[in-house]
């Protein structure tokens, strides 16, 4: 257990930077006045923190908003582009600072392409399952943003993070195990408090505090949490990024029965996962 | 008694000379009454001549005591806040107050820094006037002796509120500068930034927008509303621009049910001869269809709610 691990993560959680993997393509979409709320839209959509920076700044005190707005596409019909412009590239040019080296234990490509994975594949399965379009947005954030709480931990406590990812490994115990065990604190619970922080309540911060223990879950956003479960489940079989957890717990089966799904939409929806991240990729020259 | 007079009804800039010598050339400013209560809305180049009249009026009952109102920060809706000579003026209360993008300075200092040195002989702090500055977003205030202001945010490049005042059953609202939302994704799939679940969360976003601002003028009794271009003009090159047009000032106003209609924010180019023209051909595409009085906002005009 690690001395004042809550007020370290909870100082660096009030200024979190972003990832940098977006940077030179947020700067050059924001720089560029012609840029449409489509373009602006694509390149924000694929940086979990600058998603959760736009949603906190809408759904903030400074708005009095009555309702929660949880995608980035109203946010950008009701704040305006330019609004929404500016707030990403602030963002943007504060993280470029600091947050290199904020990945020390993680690796950032294999993070940022993780958490895509599992955005995709939420929507990919909503999608399937026949949820409606004007839904499914809300399923591909809940993917994109359930681990952000790696985030903090990998940043404020490092060496400890390096850690916890070596007992994941050494004793075949999922990460956010050792997590708890080296640390005091899990990622779920310091995704909680990013969550809290940002205002993302509802769907997107149950999934990020609930995705491991989806099991004793029993508030109103099950669908999209066991979606997100799922999606993850999906990434970690199917390889596709990596963020430090070598040994995921097995999925109950409770899952599969409450999706109605079957082991073999995996096979069905993998084609169409890698397509959406290969344009990601391309999009963002991400090598 | 609940009533509003036009002291500016002119967008972007001051427009003055022989053109515009009926509607007037001054920028947006309101001068609102709830019986002894003075709401003033917008500090444009009206507010100049209003702060001459209540010099020779309010003032000889006592000192100036006012809530202003800002729509916006926009340059032609707060430029004539350093010649309102109340400000001069030892005992008067101004509780200016209005909406500000996140990422901007404070009210008090968009505002206050048109009075610095580099734009004006006189500086903020050398004013007499006592003045409180509050940044709004969507809310009730109540300000006292049953007169209530909501607001609403509205449809501009930048954070623009509308507001809707009541007092004793009737109502007088703002909605200006306004553009209707709009889906601003691709719809078309051959677009190349096409995105289905973009389009169609756009469209769902954009109506579900347009119909808060209806319910927020439902049944007003007053509405200024912008109507800077026709809808050709609109049409023509002006979308996105942050402004209505008469069309569908009128069309929103009337599924509202609201009884006047006041078109508001001319274009500076407009001429007297063209807005008496338009005024006329409103008024008489409505006749028969409608309840509803329409009216051209012009320097001077009281409209009772």
């Amino acid at each position: 257990m690690i001395d004042n691990a809550e007020k370290k993560i909870d100082a660096y959680i009030k200024n979190m930077p972003s990832l940098p993997t977006t940077v030179a393509k947020v700067l050059e979409v924001c720089n560029n006045p012609r840029t449409s709320p489509a373009d602006l839209n694509h390149v924000i959509s694929l940086d979990p923190v600058l998603v959760g920076r736009v949603l906190k700044l809408i759904n903030s005190a400074y708005y009095g908003l009555g309702q929660q707005v949880t995608s980035l596409v109203r946010a950008i019909i009701m704040l305006g582009i330019n609004t929404v412009k500016n707030l990403a590239l602030s963002s943007a040019v504060l993280r470029n600072l600091s947050s290199r080296k904020d990945f020390q234990a993680l690796d950032m490509e294999g993070f940022w392409r993780h958490s895509l994975c599992v955005g995709v594949a939420a929507k990919v399965l909503a999608k399937h399952r026949g949820i409606d379009s004007k839904l499914t947005e809300e399923y591909f954030t809940a993917g994109l943003l359930h681990d952000i709480g790696k985030i903090p931990l990998n940043a404020v406590l490092s060496k400890e993070y390096v850690m916890a990812i070596s007992v994941s490994d050494r004793e075949r115990i999922s990460l956010h195990r050792a997590e708890g065990q080296i640390l005091g604190i899990d990622h779920t619970k310091s995704g909680a408090m990013i969550a809290s922080a940002w205002k993302l309540e509802g769907a997107v911060g149950d999934a990020i505090a609930h995705h491991h223990a989806y099991m004793e879950y029993e508030g109103p956003f099950k669908d999209i949490l066991f979606s997100v479960v799922l999606a993850n489940r999906f990434a970690s079989i199917m390889g596709i990024g990596f963020s430090g957890n070598r040994y995921p717990e097995k999925l109950d089966n409770a899952v599969w029965e409450f999706l109605k799904l079957d082991r073999s939409i995996f096979d069905e929806i993998e084609q169409v996962v890698n397509q959406e991240i290969e344009k990601a990729k391309v999009f963002l020259r991400v090598e | 008694m609940f009533s509003v007079r036009f002291w500016g009804d002119r967008g972007s800039i001051p427009c003055p000379g022989p053109a515009t010598v009926k509607f007037g050339g001054n920028t947006s400013c309101l001068e609102i009454r709830a019986d002894d209560r003075l709401v003033i809305v917008d500090l444009g180049t009206g507010v100049k001549p209003l702060g001459d009249w209540l010099m020779g009026n309010d003032f000889k009952k006592g000192p100036l005591d006012a809530d202003i109102f800002i729509t916006h920060t926009h340059w032609d809706h707060i430029m004539g806040f350093p010649m309102f000579t109340p400000i001069f003026i030892p005992g008067t209360k101004l509780r200016i107050r209005g909406p500000v993008s996140y990422e901007d300075d404070s009210l008090e200092s968009i505002i206050g820094a048109q009075l610095s040195y580099r734009y004006w002989p006189v500086r903020q702090s050398e004013l007499a006037a006592t003045i409180e500055y509050a940044q709004l977003k969507e809310t009730i205030l109540d300000l006292g002796k049953g007169l209530i202001v909501k607001t609403k945010y509205l449809n501009h490049p930048i954070l623009c509120l509308g507001y809707r005042f009541e007092y004793e059953g009737k109502s007088i609202i703002t909605a200006y500068d306004n553009e209707p939302f709009r889906n601003v994704f691709p719809t078309d799939p051959q677009d190349p930034g096409y995105d289905e679940d973009a389009a169609k969360e756009g469209e769902l976003a954009a109506r579900e927008e347009n119909e808060k601002i209806l319910r927020f003028y439902q049944g007003a009794d007053v509405l200024i509303h912008d109507t800077q271009y026709t809808q050709k003009e609109y049409e023509g090159g002006k979308i996105g621009w942050g402004h209505s047009s008469f069309e569908h000032a009128i069309n929103s106003a009337h599924k509202a049910g609201v009884k006047k209609l006041v078109l508001f924010h001319h274009d500076p180019n407009r001429t007297d001869d063209q807005l008496e023209e338009l005024e006329k051909g409103y008024q008489r595409r409505i006749r028969g269809k409608t309840a509803m009085e329409i009216m051209m906002a012009r320097e001077g005009l009281r409209v009772e709610a």
